[in-house]
């Protein structure tokens, strides 16, 4: 079965779903490939969705998208084993329609999204894992599916395949993942009741809040818990560098950092009754722009996590999927409408688009991010518990007056990083995010 | 403290299509495990706990449980010892929910 496509795209996911869309709008003949049941139930998000990008390919999502709640307030919070210091942003103007963010779930999300995948015309094949890619010399020219005579052929194939990025490597497009470029996160997602997620997070019906924490929960480990409203559930979870997760001399398994957030004394009673139904794991593509490999080449291009388009600093992920997978179908289009061969050379547009975009602006930004996260475990251990420490002494009543209070805080923060310890912190931090 | 925290209870609520007697990930040397491998990182950091060790040093694997995330092939640095491929199509981690 020797059939032809304009372009094949692997995976639907965001990246491939905002691809495989906008190529099938434009007309072409598109072929879409996904291993599971139906799109969605090999993916794996918190999941926070950002409106820009989606808007950009669906103007009007928000008629039938299946969305949780609109988020009105972003929590920050470092903890100790007893206490979190916390900032927390909320807004009114974040209740004013188009709402900016929403929390989603994920497998109902996707389903939704490759519906209008369909309706805009591609083909979508589920059930069908990709084993490689069929190469002519250096060309892409197909892909060989695990199906009886799985052999299908296109101009361009469009790898959005995920963090794994199985068949870039199988090609030799890139290596594979480095530890401390991946985070693996575990969650779950608990169900309660409409009313007592909104009793609990001070919120309305459709109002949303996200909790980011850093802090004792990663046990020094570079990384981050988080805990998400939906509509009647909550997700919580926790995600680490891999390559901390292998080297923390304690041997925590995942799920047993996840056990003790739950368990910590300021998250036990907003989940408490909770009923699990979920448990996931995932990684994290969060090595930055010095790890994007190679994203066009003869007859390819690879958008989303399977590229490594993911901005670890501001939590974003799915917006860069959809927006990458969008310029790569852009970028075929293009080539397409100038009858123009689908070689290296044409396709180097896709990089060009991207560099011009928020996509690879952002991964430049915070370039040195993952480097001056990875060896400062001091972000993540002591000053999380000097924060802490400082509120406690701060907040206590108990006779000591003011000025010796003060400088208790202060002496404890030098007596753990020297002066000049905190002030080359303090510009690592700087140089890593200006 | 893993040992406190039953993977089995979490795991027990996911849906799975496991393909019978064709696992997705396999140990390629399992003398290497046993013998040259000092940390046997893949029995702690996989989040399904689907490698163990036995009494004799050796490290087994079921893939029943397997959440699909690959950290066990990517950490495997020293001796890229995990054969490792996504399930036949439609099989392995269904997720409800994601």
């Amino acid at each position: 079965m020797a059939e032809r496509f304009d372009a094949i795209v692997v995976g639907a996911g965001p990246s491939g779903n905002a691809a495989a869309y906008t190529l099938a709008k434009a007309g072409l003949k598109v072929l879409q490939i996904e291993r599971g049941e139906y799109p969605g139930s090999k993916n794996v998000q918190g999941a926070i969705l950002y409106s820009d990008a989606l808007e950009k390919i669906i103007p009007d999502f928000r008629d039938d998208a299946p969305l949780e709640r609109h988020i009105i307030e972003q929590r920050m919070w470092i903890l100790d084993e007893q206490s979190f210091v916390g900032t927390h942003f909320r807004s009114d103007d974040y209740n004013k329609p188009p709402y900016n963010r929403y929390t989603i779930i994920r497998a109902q999300f996707d389903k939704w999204f490759s519906s209008k995948v369909r309706e805009a015309g591609a083909l979508l094949i589920c059930e069908t894992t990709v084993e490689q890619l069929l190469l002519d010399g250096r060309k892409v020219v197909g892909v060989r599916c695990d199906r009886m005579g799985g052999d299908v052929f296109a101009d361009v194939v469009i790898l959005a395949d995920g963090v794994n990025s199985t068949l870039a490597r199988k090609a030799g497009f890139h290596g594979e993942l480095q530890p401390k470029n991946v985070a693996l996160a575990v969650k779950e997602i608990l169900f309660l009741p409409e009313e007592t997620i909104q009793a609990r997070f001070n919120i309305g019906e459709e109002e949303g809040v996200v909790i980011e924490m850093m802090g004792s929960v990663t046990e020094g480990m570079v990384g981050t818990g988080f805990l998400y409203t939906n509509k009647d559930s909550l997700t919580i979870g926790v995600g680490c560098l891999l390559s901390d997760f292998k080297a923390n001399p304690k041997k925590t398994a995942p799920y047993a950092l996840l056990e003790k957030l739950k368990r910590h004394p300021s998250i036990l009673p907003l989940i408490e009754g909770g009923e699990m139904k979920e448990y996931c794991a995932h990684l994290i593509p969060e090595g930055g722009y010095n790890a994007v490999p190679k994203v066009h080449g003869d007859g390819w291009l690879i958008a989303g996590d399977s590229a490594g388009f993911v901005n670890a600093a501001h939590r974003e992920g799915s917006n860069l999927a959809m927006t990458s997978g969008r310029l790569a179908a852009e970028t075929v289009i293009a080539a397409r409408a100038a009858g123009k061969p689908m070689t290296e050379k044409t396709l180097a547009a896709y990089r060009a688009a991207l560099d011009d975009s928020f996509v690879m602006k952002d991964l430049k930004k915070y370039r040195r991010l993952p480097e001056v996260l990875e060896t400062s475990p001091q972000f993540f251990t002591t000053y999380p518990a000097l924060v802490t420490r400082a509120a406690k002494t701060l907040f206590t009543v108990d006779g000591v007056d003011k000025m010796t209070k003060q400088r208790e805080v202060t002496g404890s923060f030098r007596a753990a990083r020297k002066l000049t310890g905190l002030v080359g912190d303090a510009f690592k931090i700087w140089r890593a995010t200006r | 403290m893993s040992a406190a925290v039953n993977v089995e209870e979490k795991l027990f609520q996911n849906r799975y299509r496991v393909d019978p007697g064709r696992p997705h990930i396999r140990i390629k040397q399992p003398e290497v495990c046993a013998n040259d491998c000092q940390t046997q990182q893949c029995t702690f950091v996989c989040p399904a706990a689907c490698y163990k060790v036995e009494g004799n040093g050796a490290v087994t694997l079921i893939t029943d449980g397997c959440l699909e995330c690959g950290s066990c092939r990517v950490i495997c640095t020293e001796h890229a010892n995990v054969a490792w491929e996504y399930p036949r199509g439609g099989h392995g981690i269904l997720f409800k929910f994601g």
